[in-house]
C-alpha cells in the first residue's frame, strides 16, 4: 500500500538506541531517588494492636474447628456479644487523611510528583526538542489519521502514513515498556514504574486507610456472626485406628556425630 | 586445642551455612555456636561481608548462654561501632547486662527503648524475661498478659504464657494459651500434644476425653508421636478405669487402650528386631 520508508540506519544509531539508554538510566535513577527519599511510615501502638485482633479473629473463624468447641464460643461471645464484645464495643477515631491538613501527606504526594511525573514532562520536552524533525520508527500495525498530530509531532508531512511515529512517541512508548525490565532488575516493586503508580494513585483517591478500621470490624464480626464450630475432632480415634501407625524410620542407628 | 575447621576438616563457607542454618531453624545449640563462631569471626570476618552482622548477633547471645562475656563484650563492640542507633543493638546490650545480673540498668535500657518506639515487641519481651530472671513469676505473668492484650498474634509470648502458667499449675488459662497455639498452627502435632497433657493433669472426666481425642490429632498429625501415644494409652484406661462411664463409653476406651497397647508393642518390636539383627551383622565378623 503505502510505500516502504527505508529510513537512515544512523537513526537507529544515534536516536532508536540512546532513546531506550536515557529512559531506561532515568528510570533507575529515579528507583534509587524514591528509596532515598522514602519517609519512615511510623505506626502507632493502636494499629499494629488492631491488625493483629484483626488475624486473630480471622484465624478464629478459619481454625476454630481445630480447639473444643466450649473454647471456640468462648472466643467467639468475647468478640461478638452484643453489649461488650470486641467487635461491638471498639471504636477507633477515624480521621481521614486529607492531604492539605495531613503535612505527611502532602510532602509524600509532593515527593511522589516529584519523582516521578516532573522527569517524564521535561524529558519528554528535551528529546521532543532534541530529536525533532524527522521520523524514527514504524508502529507494525496500522493506525488511522487522527493520530497523526499526536505522533509525528513536528513532522510536516500530509501524506506520510500515520504508522511513522516521532522521537517522542518513541520515548513514551519507551517508558512503559521498559516497566518489565525494570521488575527483572531493580525487583518487584520498584520505585521506577511509572503506570503502576499512576494506576496507585487512580486508586488511591478511592481509598482512604484508617477509615478502614471501624469498617474491617464490622465486617469481621459479621463473619463471625455467620461461622459455626464443626469440630475435626469428632471422629478422630476411628480414623486413626483404621489403619497400623507407621513407624518407618523411627529409631534410626545413625545419631548425629558432631557439628558437620 | 584444634580448630572447628581443623577438626572436621571444613572450610569457612560451610561453618558460614551451617550458622545460617542454625539461625533459621532458631535451635539453641549455643556451645556449638559459640565454637564454630568464634573461629569464624576470628579468622574469616572480611571474608563475610554483610553476614558479619548478623553472626556477631548470633555469637553475642550464644555466648551470654555460655558465660563467655569476652566474646559477647568483642561482638557488642564491633556492632555498636558499626550500627550505633540502632534499638536492636541497644537490645542486645540489655541483654549483657541481664547477663551480668545488673537488671535495673538493664530495665533502664529497655524502657528508653519503648519510650523511642512503643510498639518495639523486643524490649517489652526483655522486661518480661527480666521479671522471670528474678524469680517473680506473678507479675511476668500479669506484664505477659497486658503484652498479649496489645499484640494478641504473638505466638512466642503465647508459648511462654502457657509455660508460665502450667508452673503456677494454673492449667486451665495454660490450656486457653496452647488453644491460641493450635488455632496458628493446626498441623503441628506438638502443640496438640502439650495440649492433650494439660487436660490430662487438669483431670476429670470431661477433660480426660478432650486430652484423649488430643493425643489422637496429634498422632493422626505425626504417627511417630511416641509420648502421644503413650498419653493416649493411658487416658483411655483412665476413663475406663473410671467408675462413672457408662457401658458403652467403657467398652470403647478399652478398644483404644488395647489399640494403643498393641501398637506400642509393634513400634519396639521393630526397633528390637532391627537392632538384634544390626549386632548380628556386625558380630558375624569376628
Amino acid at each position: 500500500m503505502a510505500p516502504e520508508l527505508l529510513l537512515d540506519s544512523n537513526i537507529r544509531l544515534w536516536v532508536v538506541l540512546p532513546i531506550v539508554f536515557i529512559t531506561f538510566l532515568v528510570g533507575v535513577i529515579r528507583h534509587y531517588v524514591s528509596i532515598l527519599l522514602q519517609s519512615d511510615k511510623k505506626l502507632t501502638l493502636e494499629q499494629v494492636s488492631d491488625s493483629q485482633v484483626l488475624i486473630r479473629s480471622r484465624i478464629l473463624r478459619e481454625n476454630g474447628k481445630y480447639i473444643p468447641k466450649q473454647s471456640f464460643l468462648m472466643r467467639k461471645f468475647y468478640f461478638n456479644n452484643q453489649e461488650d464484645g470486641f467487635f461491638k464495643k471498639t471504636k477507633r477515631k477515624v480521621v481521614p487523611p486529607s492531604p492539605m491538613t495531613d503535612p505527611s501527606m502532602l510532602t509524600d504526594m509532593m515527593k511522589g510528583n516529584v519523582t516521578n511525573v516532573l522527569p517524564m514532562i521535561l524529558i519528554g520536552g528535551w528529546i521532543n526538542w532534541t530529536f525533532s524533525g524527522f521520523v524514527t520508527t514504524k508502529v507494525p500495525f496500522p493506525l488511522t489519521l487522527r493520530f497523526k498530530p499526536m505522533l509525528q509531532q513536528g513532522i510536516e508531512l500530509l501524506s506520510l502514513d500515520a504508522s511513522w511515529v516521532s522521537s517522542a512517541s518513541w520515548y513514551f512508548l519507551n517508558v512503559f515498556g521498559l516497566r518489565s525490565m525494570y521488575s527483572l532488575i531493580l525487583g518487584q516493586d520498584n520505585g521506577a514504574d511509572q503506570s503502576r503508580i499512576m494506576q496507585e494513585q487512580m486508586s488511591g483517591a478511592a481509598m482512604a486507610m484508617p477509615a478502614d478500621t471501624n469498617k474491617a470490624f464490622k465486617a469481621e464480626w459479621e463473619a463471625l456472626e455467620l461461622t459455626d464450630h464443626q469440630w475435626a475432632l469428632e471422629s478422630v480415634e476411628d480414623d486413626l485406628m483404621g489403619r497400623e501407625l507407621d513407624f518407618d524410620g523411627m529409631f534410626s542407628k545413625e545419631l548425629p556425630s558432631g557439628i558437620f | 586445642m584444634a580448630s572447628v575447621s581443623e577438626l572436621y576438616d571444613v572450610g569457612w563457607e560451610e561453618m558460614r551455612d551451617k550458622l545460617r542454618k542454625w539461625r533459621e531453624d532458631n535451635s539453641r545449640n549455643s556451645e556449638q555456636i559459640v565454637d564454630v563462631g568464634e573461629e569464624l569471626i576470628s579468622d574469616h570476618a572480611s571474608k563475610l561481608g554483610d553476614d558479619v552482622w548478623i553472626i556477631y548477633e548470633q555469637v553475642m547471645i550464644a555466648a551470654l548462654d555460655c558465660s563467655r562475656d569476652d566474646l559477647a563484650l568483642t561482638c557488642l563492640q564491633e556492632l555498636r561501632k558499626q550500627f550505633p542507633d540502632s534499638h536492636r543493638v541497644k537490645r542486645l546490650t540489655g541483654m549483657r547486662l541481664e547477663a551480668l545480673e545488673r537488671y535495673d540498668e538493664a530495665n533502664k535500657h529497655y524502657d528508653a527503648i519503648l519510650e523511642d518506639d512503643p510498639t518495639n515487641t523486643a524490649a517489652r519481651k526483655r522486661k518480661i524475661s527480666i521479671l522471670k530472671a528474678q524469680g517473680k513469676n506473678g507479675e511476668a505473668i500479669r506484664e505477659l498478659n497486658e503484652y498479649l492484650e496489645q499484640f494478641v498474634g504473638d505466638q512466642e509470648a503465647w508459648h511462654e504464657l502457657s509455660e508460665l502458667y502450667i508452673n503456677e499449675h494454673d492449667y486451665g488459662k495454660a490450656a486457653f494459651c496452647l488453644e491460641e497455639l493450635m488455632m496458628t498452627n493446626p498441623h503441628n502435632h506438638l502443640y496438640c500434644e502439650q495440649y492433650a497433657e494439660v487436660k490430662y493433669t487438669q483431670g476429670g472426666l470431661e477433660n480426660l476425653e478432650l486430652s484423649r481425642k488430643y493425643f489422637s490429632q496429634a498422632l493422626r498429625l505425626n504417627n511417630r508421636n511416641m509420648r502421644a501415644l503413650f498419653g493416649l494409652y493411658m487416658s483411655a484406661s483412665h476413663i475406663a478405669a473410671s467408675p462413672k462411664v457408662s457401658a458403652k463409653v467403657k467398652k470403647d476406651n478399652i478398644k483404644y487402650a488395647a489399640w494403643a497397647a498393641n501398637q506400642i508393642n509393634r513400634a519396639y518390636k521393630v526397633s528390637i528386631c532391627k537392632q538384634h539383627s544390626d549386632i548380628l551383622k556386625t558380630t558375624s565378623f569376628t
